[in-house]
């Protein structure tokens, strides 16, 4: 039924609320009826066996808190990008809890990676290629560990959407001048963490991106309405002033 | 299990209990399902050290798959949703464990859940095992702990720390340092007890891929065997399929029950009902004495072997973790339980309990295929035959079986049909002389009537077999499983829609499909009533309507409108309300949470927590206890609704 379509005689869906119809009258105020009588279901209390298999899993939870591997992601650190991260934070900034106090030396320190050294892992049970080098920081790509001899390392393959190597190269050069200051970086890898904002930039429709640092500000039509700013200023400025913060990672 | 709200589900149970870091991981692998390492990194938008330690722990916590492919050396990783899900599921494993091989063994497992898997050597380097009981060196102090602790318990807790003690005290004699052996020397038949029940199983790599792959994997290695590439067509296909089985099962069985079970009876397992008629109630044993006799002298020749066996440890190279497939038995079982308990005596329940306990020793899983059935198409499948006097001899020798059935006079021509062999056979074996060979005679028989009460219908929750002369008792588990599933479905319709729907429910599913007409003759409802409710049921997809027109034009007034009920497809529906169910109270818990956040990260204080009297104040206690009982009721309704999950997909 479309409005136009609306000529017999057939109001116009909403057309009772319009002031045409009783220019003078006053509009209905009187209250909408109410919802009828609904009884609202509640939970039996716990039984004495449900109870304790609550604060069994209550305990067990527990202990994976406070154990190695609970991990929280702070606002702002990866979510956004390297150049918004300080505004992000700041943004997030809590002005009445956020300074720092006395009383902040007991509160529960918050990890923002798992910690998996300090206990014994089954080597053979994880990706050699990816995790190896994570868990056990001494392993060298090519030797055996635990009598088990990996396979000859292949290599790896390159799609179009994966890092460019002169861009890492480069970001990898920023990144060290920018000091990381992160313990658990076993290796190189925190180090190679700006590689995200360059997969994004792949995928991105954008055929200048190569060109962009050498030609300035050549003039760009994929990029005229996504937001040049961010990622624009990004490039240009990131090597002097996005650095000195990144201690809020 | 990969549909929106399991997702959802699965991830909010891993941030619940492993944080942000593992949840943002989990999500974006449940969204994305298969994903290489870069891939899942431009996804998940995280650092690389974060992507690779957060999955490194997680592979630790067998929550993510991986596979590394032959083909180009990548490798992939894939949520597992299953064991995720399990998470929810813990506290009543737990409670389980706790309930049958006592508290230590419960710390044992919540450390092995803890760990993800782990080997043994490392086990026995955790502190907390080592020390979980302040008072080892002395038993005695230990033992009123654990009767203070076991009193709504009965006489079970007793027995579990009976048989602890028992190689704990060796040692002790043996060499003084008693603090550390003497608690390892409890970690090992703890262990085995653990294994020998089934509860953990041995890590295999094959574990660590996921079905499909492991699937995959082994056709691969099949196919490139000689024998198999000289097959073709049809036979070819047949010899795939089957090897693929075999070695699947070779591949992903972690089985460590091997070597551990005697008679079938686990180690350890045995002990408790002897155990526990000789120590505590030494004088009602005398009145038992005859039954015991046989009892006892096998017990001892038991011992022997127990303690040969208890004092080697267990293998330290051996990776174990948590067998949930075992578990689920277990609780299946549990279930039986309280549908036995609902309308029979305490008594028939208790042998009912024998009687499952000894067929979970030989049950490894709740059922075979791994996707849920469908209604009719699952054949019956029966459980291990337990023989009757096994039964016999598992039940605890104190209990009183006559009292809960009438007097034999009377209850004899009751049961006449079902009875008759057994009179046969114990005519032919039994009353042979001695007065105690005729209690025990009497006893057999009456562990046999309670067992014949449990077989009636409506729950048929036992059925007799004679294997070989031998009377035997089974439990038919697909035919309880979908009895189940059925009962939970009624109690939610009924609950939603009143009993007239139930009725009309129950018609349908007994009939078929049915015009309106029919159905309103057999349930015997005026039309009005009838119309109202099939309306209602079909808006909330309970029942449905089928049209079969009497001519090609498909007129209304030419067509037949046939009603049916489908349990299938109302049973999955349900199990997506359900499990979105879940998720909601795990997010209301998560936003009150965020509401006392300030409050409750106060009481996480590293200087408040643990004596929270001293430092919060009276309203903040109130406050606390508050929340905790908030939170324990949230988690008890999802603990609920995980019974429902259960019953409707795993048993």
């Amino acid at each position: 039924m479309s409005r136009f379509g609306a000529k017999k005689g057939r109001k116009l869906p909403g057309a009772e609320f319009t002031w045409d119809n009783d220019p003078s009258g006053e509009a209905d105020t009187a209250p909408t009826p109410l919802y009828p009588k609904y009884t609202v279901p509640r939970a039996r209390a716990l039984t004495t066996r449900e109870q304790t298999q609550v604060d069994l899993y209550r305990a067990l939870r527990e202990r994976f808190h406070d154990g190695p591997y609970y991990s929280v992601l702070d606002p702002g650190s990866s979510a956004k990008k390297a150049g918004e991260k300080v505004k992000a934070s700041r943004v997030h900034f809590d002005p009445f809890h956020g300074m720092p106090s006395y009383s902040g030396k007991y509160q529960k320190k918050k990890r923002g990676i798992p910690r998996l050294l300090g206990r014994p892992y089954v080597m053979k049970y994880f990706p050699r290629d990816d995790l190896w080098g994570v868990i056990q920081p001494s392993y060298k790509p090519g030797t055996a560990v635990d009598g088990y001899v990996a396979r000859m390392a292949r290599p790896t393959f390159k799609r179009g959407f994966e890092e460019d190597e002169e861009e890492e190269e480069e970001d990898l050069g920023k990144r060290r001048k920018t000091g990381d200051e992160d313990d658990e970086g076993v290796d190189n890898d925190d180090l190679l963490e700006g590689e995200e904002e360059q997969d994004e930039e792949e995928i991105i429709d954008d055929d200048f991106s190569e060109d962009d640092d050498e030609m300035g500000g050549d003039y760009n039509a994929e990029q005229y309405f996504d937001g040049g700013d961010d990622e624009y200023g990004d490039d240009g400025f990131g090597d002097g002033g996005g650095g000195g913060d990144e201690d809020t990672y | 299990m990969t549909s929106q709200f399991a997702g959802e589900l699965c991830t909010l149970l891993v941030d619940d209990n492993f944080g942000e870091l593992f949840a943002r991981i989990f999500s974006t692998l449940v969204r994305y399902d298969r994903l290489s390492l870069a891939r899942l990194k431009f996804y998940s938008r995280l650092s690389n050290a974060q992507l690779r330690h957060g999955l490194a722990a997680m592979i630790q916590q067998h929550l993510v798959f991986h596979y590394t492919s032959y083909d180009d050396g990548v490798t992939y990783y894939e949520p597992n949703m299953q064991s995720a899900y399990y998470l929810i599921r813990s506290g009543k494993i737990l409670e389980f464990i706790e309930e049958r091989l006592g508290k230590y063994a419960a710390t044992v497992m919540s450390t092995i859940m803890f760990l993800g898997h782990a080997q043994v050597a490392y086990l026995e380097t955790i502190p907390e095992l080592k020390n979980s009981d302040p008072d080892v060196n002395g038993p005695n102090e230990d033992n009123e702990e654990y009767q203070e602790f076991g009193e709504q318990n009965g006489p079970k807790e007793h027995e579990a720390d009976e048989r602890y003690q028992e190689p704990k005290d060796e040692l002790n004699g043996l060499n003084g340092d008693q603090s550390s052996i003497g608690n390892l020397a409890l970690l090992h038949p703890t262990l085995k007890a653990l294994a020998g029940h089934g509860y953990i199983s041995r890590v295999r790599d094959a574990q660590f891929q996921s079905y499909a792959d492991n699937v995959l994997d082994s056709e691969r290695t099949l196919k490139a065997r000689p024998d198999i590439k000289a097959l073709k067509g049809k036979k070819l296909e047949e010899a795939v399929v089957e090897g693929t089985l075999n070695l699947l099962k070779e591949r992903l069985d972690g089985d460590l029950t091997r070597g551990l079970v005697f008679n079938g009876i686990p180690r350890g397992a045995k002990r408790r009902h002897t155990s526990a008629s000789e120590a505590p109630n030494k004088k009602e044993r005398l009145d038992y004495a005859a039954v015991d006799e046989d009892d006892v002298e096998e017990e001892n020749e038991w011992s022997d072997d127990e303690f040969g066996e208890d004092t080697v440890p267990m293998e330290s190279g051996i990776t174990v973790r948590i067998n949930y497939e075992k578990l689920d038995v277990a609780l299946r079982n549990r279930r039986f339980l309280e549908l036995a308990e609902r309308d029979s005596s305490s008594v028939t329940a208790e042998v009912y309990e024998c009687l499952l306990r000894r067929i979970e020793y030989q049950t490894m899983k709740c059922r075979d295929t791994t996707e849920i059935p469908r209604e009719g198409e699952e054949g019956e499948q029966y459980s291990v035959p337990i023989s009757l006097r096994a039964v016999v001899e598992e039940i605890d020798p104190l209990l009183d079986l006559a009292g809960s059935i009438g007097p034999m006079e009377v209850s004899q021509p009751i049961s006449r049909r079902g009875k008759r062999p057994l009179d046969d056979s114990m005519n032919g074996v039994g009353h042979e002389g001695t007065n105690g060979e005729q209690s025990e005679g009497n006893r057999t028989y009456e562990v046999d009537q309670h067992l014949c009460l449990l077989a009636q219908p409506p729950y048929n929750l036992t059925s007799k077999r004679i294997v070989s002369g031998l009377i035997t008792w089974t439990v038919e588990f697909r035919h309880l499983a979908r009895k189940l599933r059925h009962l939970e479905l009624e109690r939610i319709i009924e609950a939603r829609y009143g009993d007239v729907a139930l009725r009309v429910v129950r018609v349908l599913h007994e009939k078929g499909k049915l015009d309106e007409k029919r159905l309103q003759e057999i349930s015997l409802l005026p039309f009005k009533d009838l119309r109202q409710v099939l309306a209602s049921m079909q808006a909330g997809g309970f029942v449905d309507l089928q049209e079969v027109p009497r001519d090609a034009q498909r007129q209304p007034s030419r067509t037949i409108f046939l009603w049916f009920y489908d349990p299938d497809r109302v049973c999955n529906s349900i199990l997506e309300d359900t499990y979105k169910a879940m998720s909601r109270c795990l997010q209301r818990l998560r936003f009150e949470r965020s509401r006392l956040k300030e409050f409750l990260e106060k009481t996480e204080r590293s200087d408040v927590k643990g004596n929270e009297e001293r430092y919060l104040s009276e309203a903040e206690l109130a406050l606390l206890e508050q929340w905790r009982a908030k939170e324990a009721l949230l988690l008890g309704e999802v603990a609920r609704l995980d019974d429902m999950v259960a019953v409707m997909r795993d048993y």
